[in-house]
């Protein structure tokens, strides 16, 4: 039988890989940066923890409406936060996280600063493993349907995206609460493992440990993720007395890590090799961008114009940009363009003037 | 180590064959590349349980092994773990080099019933999961008879249901949240409590100091929520008055707010978090003209407390379990061996963390290298007389100790009583 | 109360000369500097390190604090950040925030958890007039924000390398054809930035008397959000978003629980970007993609 300390560091690289496939569909799928991944598995793993100990809930339930309430805040949290961009909406998404670790702290409910304890054990491998598969198959069909595809184009060009009709906001929102709803998950599950909960184990740091998982996996795939989560969860044990300089040092390395990942291999350990390639190529090869053809692009142009109720010169303008954003994001199949540039702009480009 | 590098040259052959094989048919392999990329993880999810799985045999046998070549059962393995790294090592890093001193000079002295005791000390770096696997890697992988640790009380509280479940001596030198050894009758604790400490410094400074009103200032955490409850409830017993309650992080700087709105119209103030802030505090109460007392507990025993503090921490009164001042021979022979080795002054952290392990070795003289006996034996450990102290273990494991009263006197800790 | 106001005013000032950092930065290049409490401790390190190994007056002290914090702000934009000026947003972000963990845990590595002794060199005189107290130190940081954000203004309103940042900031491309070197030009924005936030750095440590490796964090957060409350890329902003941010948490404070300090200030934040992300006095940009 496999040893308690192998099973127990099973259990934690699978519920790490919920966490990081969960925010993988906001930060890898749809673009957006969130920094305070760490408060949604606090919420559910408090939630579910408070009921099964508290109110002696069957632990099902408990786990289902940890889900829920942390998507609740997913929701709070995401619909006005997620019309922010960019670096804005990192350091939103920071700032709730913390705001709510603070709450955490200062309740009563959730024993405050003494943690909560007395929860009973109900999580195991099985268990674990099974939630980690669903979370991935979960992401995985959900990459494949036109709402997948639609995060994609938000993440490549949200300009472009919004003109093709697609309602950015609402996907974004969408997109952060599955992820918490995950995330909520993974915490119920951490919460009946350990059967002792901290704040501080859902604070800024643990968000960005998550992050580098998905980081150093590759944020293009569903791979990525995985194998980033198992391989950070793995590495600090193999390294106990290995070598005392790194383990000692481990945060610094993290730091060093997210830095060298975005220098040299942006696309994450998995994903191809050539450097340059754009998101957008990448998305391509891995099978997370079904290409449309041509003629249902021009569909969709056709109903944002209706929607949009724009007046033909500026339609033509419109639909002129966004067949080019089209062309340089590889989605018109022809022009074999390898899309450089968009997605890439950073704040260069000035749209819509 | 080598699995895991040959899981990565597996992947990197798939990916290289990817892009050319699959071009301009996105559509038609739809369901074939679901499969592929299926497959794919499930692969990875096998490597790696068989990787950990075959580092595990592989890892037991290679501990056994090297047993056998020290000499059989001639070696007893005590475990630590506790923040080693991170913002919170100093407190590891202390009960480490405590453990370590008293092991140093019991295997000096011939070690237990002939056996060698060995220190095998694990990182936490503050986080409870981390601590988790740590305790698990000890108790599964390293077979340790006994662990010391952990030293947070968030650690602890999550390390105390692994230990013992696994049936394997708990003993904290360190984490003071109350409720701690409620988990089972594996888990110790050998430190003075937050309640203990909290009471006996407000009868002392009510009956003693002569104060009457009093304001309580206290770190957001466990240990500073805790020392605030029963402060307050023993000041109040005592027909004193709290005026003013205020709260700050661990990290903060700036404390002048509440200190505004606490005012200087008190006889003293409570400090209910650690010396780092204490010092501040004590600077910018001086500062804002409260000249009233500053009081507080064990938190307060590092000589950081007088160098960041300098002249505004003068005077304050603190509870400490140790103080390495004493004339005794027992704690002036601790003071220089530990001063020798690590070239600095030990604090109540190295202390506790010494006198718990001499109270194992002493309880291991008794019930020989097993688990189950050794802690039996330790329920019957009558007034130890350590360097912090004489020490007893009630029913529920927790130690009866002695609190001292200090007081920082040119620019020194004295006893105060 | 009255006392209140001046604890927010001095907490304020020390906000507000943080904020300026971010303001310049991002005011040239569009990027919030993650990095930038991490090297407002770097600078108070430095300061430490020559004030008391080398035994240097304030003076010396502070301006080698500032080189040294220049010279490393210089260096992280140099390997973090030029590199991937074309790459995606999101990759300068994490590149940004690796940075910023990096530098606080080589600190660490180097000089250990413990919190250092920074005593203020020279005499501190408390003034106190019956209803509040405030200390000379108090008001030698108020002043310094307040010069440093009149010198700033000069220098990006009168000075050739002033028009330059401002042409840079307005369009990279453009402004490399007029011939003026982009590269140096940030590079430069980047050595006055950090010099900024290790003069804050060294200032504060001696305030509180207390220097160590994790001192960047919140401060760079609240540092942040002063910019962000003020207006982004706004001088006069970042001096108004950081005292208006003092007086909120001492406010907060004062009137309500002491529990809740930083979550009111990041309620603020939170607020101020829904509501007007441009700031107080922020210009309304044009939505950049």
């Amino acid at each position: 039988m496999i040893s308690p300390y192998y099973y127990q560091l099973l259990v934690i690289a699978s519920i790490n890989v919920i966490m990081a496939l969960s925010l993988n569909l906001v930060t890898g799928c749809a673009g957006q940066l969130a920094l305070g991944h760490a408060a949604f598995m606090g919420i559910g793993a408090y939630t579910a923890g408070i009921l099964t100990s508290v109110y002696h809930v069957p632990f099902a339930v408990a786990l289902v409406a940890g889900a829920a309430v942390a998507a609740l805040f997913g929701l709070i949290v995401g619909l006005p936060t997620l019309r922010l961009k960019g670096d804005y909406l990192a350091i939103a998404t920071l700032g709730f996280g913390e705001i709510i670790r603070v709450a955490i702290l200062n309740m009563g409910i959730t024993g405050g600063p003494f943690g909560l304890r007395g929860i009973s054990k109900h999580t195991n491998l099985t268990l674990a493993v099974a939630a980690a598969v669903l979370a991935y198959l979960t992401m995985k069909r959900l990459m494949n349907s036109r709402f997948g595809r639609a995060l994609t184009a938000i993440r490549e060009d949200e300009v472009a995206a919004v003109a093709m009709g697609i309602d950015a906001t609402r996907h974004k929102v969408l997109a952060f609460v599955i992820s918490a709803a995950w995330a909520g998950i993974a915490g119920g599950l951490f919460a009946h493992w350990f059967r002792y909960l901290h704040p501080s184990s859902f604070a800024f740091s643990a968000s960005v440990e998550i992050l580098s998982m998905v980081v150093l996996g590759g944020m293009e795939s569903l791979e990525g993720p995985v194998l980033g989560a198992a391989a950070l969860t793995y590495a600090p044990e193999l390294l106990r007395g290995v070598s005392d300089f790194v383990s000692r040092h481990r945060m610094m390395f993290y730091g060093a890590l997210l830095v060298i990942m975005m220098l040299v291999r942006p696309q994450g350990l998995i994903g191809s090799g050539v450097k340059g390639l754009s998101i957008s190529k990448l998305g391509r090869i891995h099978g997370v961008v079904r290409l449309p053809q041509m003629e249902r692009v021009t569909q969709w142009l056709t109903a944002a114009k209706q929607r949009k109720h724009l007046n033909d010169s500026s339609v033509s303008t419109d639909s002129r940009v966004v067949e080019e954003r089209l062309a340089g994001l590889g989605m018109s199949s022809g022009t074999g363009s390898r899309g450089t540039g968009i997605g890439s702009g950073g704040g260069e480009e000035h749209a819509g003037s | 180590m080598k699995s895991m590098n040959h899981m990565f040259d597996a992947h990197k052959n798939h990916t290289g064959t990817r892009p050319d094989g699959r071009k301009g048919d996105n559509g038609r392999n739809k369901g074939k590349k679901f499969w592929f990329s299926s497959l794919f993880t499930a692969g990875i999810a096998l490597v790696l349980a068989a990787a950990m799985f075959l580092a595990g045999c592989a890892g037991s046998q290679s501990k056994e092994r090297s047993g056998q070549a020290d000499g059989g059962d001639k070696v007893i393995k005590i475990g630590m773990v506790g923040p080693l790294t991170g913002d919170y090592a100093t407190y590891g890093q202390s009960v480490r080099d405590g453990v370590q001193t008293a092991i140093d000079e019991i295997n000096a002295e011939g070690g237990v019933n002939g056996y060698t005791l060995q220190l095998i000390a694990e990182d936490s770096r503050g986080e409870s999961t981390e601590a988790a696997n740590a305790v698990q890697k000890l108790i599964d992988q390293d077979k340790v008879t006994a662990i010391v640790g952990a030293v947070l009380s968030g650690e602890t509280a999550t390390v105390a249901p692994i230990a013992q479940d696994a049936g394997v001596l708990l003993i904290t030198p360190s984490s003071t949240a109350p409720g701690l050894t409620e988990v089972g009758d594996y888990i110790f604790r050998n430190v003075i409590t937050d309640d203990v400490q909290a009471r006996q410094l407000a009868e002392y400074a009510v009956s003693q100091l002569g104060c009457r009103k009093f304001a309580v200032l206290y770190a957001n955490n466990d240990y500073g929520v805790a020392l605030r409850d029963n402060f307050t409830s023993k000041v109040e017993e005592m027909g004193a008055s709290v005026v003013a309650v205020e709260s700050y992080l661990d990290g903060d700087e700036d404390f002048r707010a509440q200190l505004t709105k606490i005012g200087s119209d008190i006889d003293a103030l409570y400090i209910a978090g650690y010396y780092t802030e204490a010092a501040k505090i004590a600077q910018q109460a001086r500062r804002q003209g409260i000249a009233a007392t500053l009081l507080g507990a064990d938190g307060f025993y590092s000589e950081k407390l007088v160098e960041l503090g300098g002249e505004a921490v003068e005077g304050s009164v603190f509870t400490a379990g140790f103080y390495s001042g004493d004339a005794s021979e027992a704690v002036q022979t601790f003071v220089s061996n530990y001063k020798q080795k690590y070239s600095q002054e030990p604090d109540m952290f190295a202390a506790n963390a010494y006198d718990t392990m001499k109270i194992i070795a002493q309880a291991l003289a008794k019930a020989g290298n097993d688990r189950a006996a050794l802690k039996d034996e330790m329920y019957s450990v009558k007034d130890y007389p350590g360097i912090t102290g004489n020490t007893s273990f009630d029913a529920n494991g927790e130690a009866v100790k002695d609190v001292v009263f200090l007081k920082v006197e040119n620019g020194k800790f004295v006893r105060a009583d | 109360m009255l006392q209140q106001v001046v604890n927010g005013l001095t907490l304020g000032s020390s906000y507000a000369l943080i904020a300026l950092g971010y303001t310049m930065v991002y005011g040239v290049l569009r990027l919030i500097n993650f990095a930038h409490g991490e090297i407002y401790m770097v600078g108070a390190l430095i300061g430490l390190m020559t004030s008391q190994a080398a035994g240097l007056p304030f003076a010396p002290a502070m301006v080698t604090a500032m080189a040294g914090a220049a010279i490393v702000g210089v260096i992280v934009e140099r390997i973090a950040y030029r590199p991937l000026r074309k790459a995606p947003r999101l990759a300068v972000l994490i590149s940004a925030i690796g940075m910023s963990i990096f530098l606080r845990n080589l600190a660490l590595a180097v000089m250990g958890p413990q919190t250092r002794a920074f005593p203020i060199p020279f005499e501190v005189k408390q003034f106190s007039t019956g209803r509040f107290r405030m200390s000379s130190f108090d008001v030698l940081i108020l002043l310094t924000s307040i010069a440093l954000m009149i010198g700033l203004h000069f220098l990006v309103q009168n000075t050739k390398i002033g028009k330059a940042m401002r042409a840079a900031a307005e369009d990279k491309e453009t402004a490399s054809l007029m011939g003026i070197n982009v590269n140096r030009v940030i590079a430069f924005t980047f050595a006055v930035g950090s010099a900024l936030a290790a003069a804050a750095g060294v200032l504060i440590g001696m305030n509180f008397n207390a220097v160590d490796p994790s001192m960047g964090m919140m401060p760079g957060l609240k540092g942040f959000t002063a910019a962000v409350l003020g207006g982004v890329g706004s001088i006069p902003g970042a001096m108004l978003g950081g005292i208006l941010l003092g007086m909120a948490e001492v406010m907060g404070v004062a009137l309500l629980k002491s529990e809740w300090r930083d979550a009111i200030a990041f309620g603020i934040l939170a607020l101020v970007l829904l509501v007007k992300p441009s700031g107080i006095l922020g210009r309304n940009v044009q939505e950049k993609v």
